[in-house]
């Protein structure tokens, strides 16, 4: 009886480690091939995208376009492993790619210092390395593709400089992460671009860390503590969306103007939020992951030897004319 | 046998008291299945590792899971999380928790940065400074939960965001890099070994991991001290009555707890060249998670430090192979999920079958 029960026992522990190694053999044998020097047409190549952080609605669609751009090139396969905002994490992830033998490395850093020495070990076995929206330091890797945040804060000043604000106004402004650089460029690129209009005032601003939740309770104290407020500038769009609900719990929400930055193409994104007209406008921050897949194709399948080592890509304005366009374009899901 | 009250006593009747600390032979059949889940973890261990092998994706005709570097990788990347385990270990056995040990690692990292990098100190006294300080962190959370009587869980929840707190106000919430040379902003080259291996194989924190893990092992083996922790985790009221100093071998757990946390901070700062506010979230349920696989019980009073290592081990095993074979990181997560619960579930089984 004992033994039967002991039995049981071991054998379930054996079943369930037994499901979950079932569930891990997907394809043992890819990446059977080696690393260096092989490019050309009709090869199969594993591309490791390292991501961040998951968590995070950027970074999935940044993973999204990723693989979708590469369903589109014969021979292409993608892995994506997920860092959790974990600098220790992303580090294995990569040791763990190289051990698998990709052909080309795809990182998003969770932070600059931390990956530096990794990316360089990848790039260094010879594996060509994009590094996206976030850099490494130094110039061990092959090409680095991300968007010009400066540029995306100035073009919204300039939006607000000239149509949303031409007869200026006071606006709100709800920052970023303290200390995070896309916080810091959303707001020096903002002052830029409303600079030709000087009858727009800043009046407040407020970090919301670049939370929905905590939009709005900054903005919740600011409709207290500051009046008439034409205008708010958040740096993100689910930032924006927090300020509006609460200045429609004042019942204010049509007095005040609101817009974003991102411009996610999915359902709780920012495009839609223009499109439904909860704000004014938004302004595109692209992830790069249908450039880096271009790129990679370049490298893999063309054997192309000179890519472009920064590639900058453009921001586009999203308001209520062009939202429903913008989406589709950019392989939003319904 | 991991729960002190007289009803478990009831359900699995035998002359000797629960077998804890050092390891006997067994000496009847019940001692035999006792012993299964002594080692469940080791069990547990060498399952997955064989499970590995045969699934490992193969390269060039070899096995990527067994190539040396690969294995070395994982004894690395769990390296962290085992340190504060052993510590970990400890706060469990006396029927505690420690969930302030990740925060702790942040900590120590942003302090290893700054001291070298903004003070120019050495790698000694910096080295020093950090541990000083997690150790006296822990020993001030166990002062609080043995003077005032407060649940450890409470006090370092708090611990947690106190931590946390003070590491983003000495770093001024950015990580700070580390950069190494001789000049005034930059760390002594040495501190870079951390990241290094010895002979190009065994990475430094996997020794340090090891080195501790055997240190430990052998304090729980064989030392007074450990036979108070096992006596306080089993029933502190009996542990009082037979005179274990019961406030003091709280406080030193809990200080052991911290100064492990530290350490582990010290080496991420050096394998990372950055020390950040935010480095180590998480950690504690990762460490937490290691000792439970490992067989040690929640309620305290029974486990073992192999355990833990083994236990560690397991789940590095387990983050690497999941990843040698692409699978989808939200799969893994529920496949470690999964892990754990049966780890606990084999712990629960134990008393009704031995």
């Amino acid at each position: 009886m004992r033994y039967a029960r002991r039995a049981a026992t071991i054998l379930a522990l054996a079943a369930l480690v037994a499901t979950s190694a079932c569930s891990v053999e997907d394809d043992p044998g890819s990446g059977s091939s080696d690393a260096s020097a092989k490019c050309g047409s009709g090869k199969d190549f594993l591309i490791g995208m390292s991501q961040a952080n998951n968590a995070e609605p950027y970074r999935q669609v940044m993973n999204d376009d990723v693989s979708n751009a590469a369903k589109s090139v014969p021979g292409f396969k993608v892995v994506v492993s997920d860092a959790a905002q974990d600098n220790s994490k992303q580090v294995a992830d990569v040791e763990n790619f190289l051990s698998q033998g990709i052909n080309l490395l795809i990182i998003s850093p969770n932070e600059a210092k931390p990956l530096t020495a990794v990316v360089k070990k990848a790039y260094d076995q010879g594996i060509p390395v994009i590094v996206l929206d976030r850099k490494v330091e130094g110039d061990a890797y092959t090409a680095f593709i991300g968007g010009d945040n400066v540029a995306i804060g100035k073009a919204a000043g300039e939006y607000y400089a000239k149509t949303l604000l031409p007869q200026g106004g006071n606006v709100v402004e709800i920052s970023g992460l303290p200390g995070s650089t896309p916080a810091a460029e959303r707001a020096q690129g903002f002052r830029e671009g409303i600079a030709s209009n000087p009858k727009i005032k800043i009046v407040a601003s407020q970090t919301a860390e670049w939370l929905r939740e905590k939009g709005q309770s900054v903005m919740d104290a600011m409709l207290k503590s500051t009046p008439d407020i034409d205008a708010v500038y958040a740096h993100n769009d689910p930032m924006a969306e927090g300020a509006y609900l609460a200045a429609k719990a004042a019942g204010k929400e049509t007095a005040i103007k609101f817009t974003g930055i991102d411009a996610l193409p999915v359902p709780s994104g920012g495009i839609k939020a223009v499109e439904q007209g909860r704000l004014q406008a938004t302004f595109q921050y692209p992830t790069g992951g249908r450039e880096a897949i271009d790129l990679a194709k370049k490298i893999l399948v063309d054997c192309a030897k000179d890519v472009p080592k920064t590639t900058t890509l453009g921001t586009q304005q999203i308001t209520k004319e062009n939202a429903a366009e913008v989406y589709t374009t950019l392989g939003g899901k319904q | 046998m991991n729960s002190p009250n007289p009803t478990s006593v009831a359900e699995a009747p035998r002359e000797t008291p629960p077998r804890r600390g050092p390891i006997r032979l067994p000496r009847d059949r019940h001692a035999i299945v006792d012993s299964f889940f002594r080692f469940q973890s080791l069990f547990g261990l060498a399952a997955v590792f064989i499970i590995a092998i045969a699934v490992s994706p193969v390269r060039n005709g070899e096995s990527v899971f067994l190539s040396s570097g690969n294995l070395a990788n994982i004894v690395r990347a769990v390296s962290e999380i085992g340190i504060i385990a052993v510590g970990m270990t400890f706060v469990i056995l006396i029927g505690g928790i420690d969930l302030s040990v990740g925060a702790v690692l942040g900590l120590a990292a942003v302090g290893s940065a700054t001291l070298m990098v903004d003070s120019g100190m050495g790698i000694l006294p910096t080295v020093l400074i950090v541990l000083l300080i997690g150790t006296a962190f822990g020993a001030t959370q166990g002062a609080i939960v043995a003077r005032l009587g407060i649940q450890s869980f409470i006090v370092t929840l708090a611990g947690l965001q106190a931590a946390r707190g003070i590491a983003r106000m000495w770093s001024g919430g950015l990580g700070i890099p580390i950069a190494y040379g001789d000049g005034p902003q930059e760390a002594p080259e040495a501190f870079s070994t951390l990241s290094g291996s010895i002979n190009g194989v065994l990475p430094v924190p996997a020794l340090l991991f090891l080195a501790i893990g055997v240190g430990a092992l052998l304090v729980l083996r064989s030392t007074a001290f450990a036979r108070h922790v096992y006596a306080i985790g089993g029933n502190e009221k009996a542990a009082r009555l037979s005179g274990v100093p019961v406030r003091r071998v709280r406080i030193t757990v809990f200080a052991i707890s911290g100064l492990l946390a530290a350490l582990a901070g010290i080496i991420h700062a050096g394998q990372l060249n950055q020390g950040s506010p935010n480095d180590g979230a998480g950690y504690e349920l990762d460490a937490i998670a290691a000792v439970v696989i490992g067989g040690t019980s929640l309620a305290g009073g029974s486990g073992s430090m192999g355990g833990t290592i083994a236990g560690a081990l397991l789940l590095g095993i387990l983050n690497n192979i999941l990843a040698l074979n692409n699978i989808d990181a939200n799969v893994q997560l529920v496949v470690k999920g999964l892990v754990i619960v049966a780890a606990a579930a084999l712990q629960k089984l134990r008393p009704r079958i031995a």
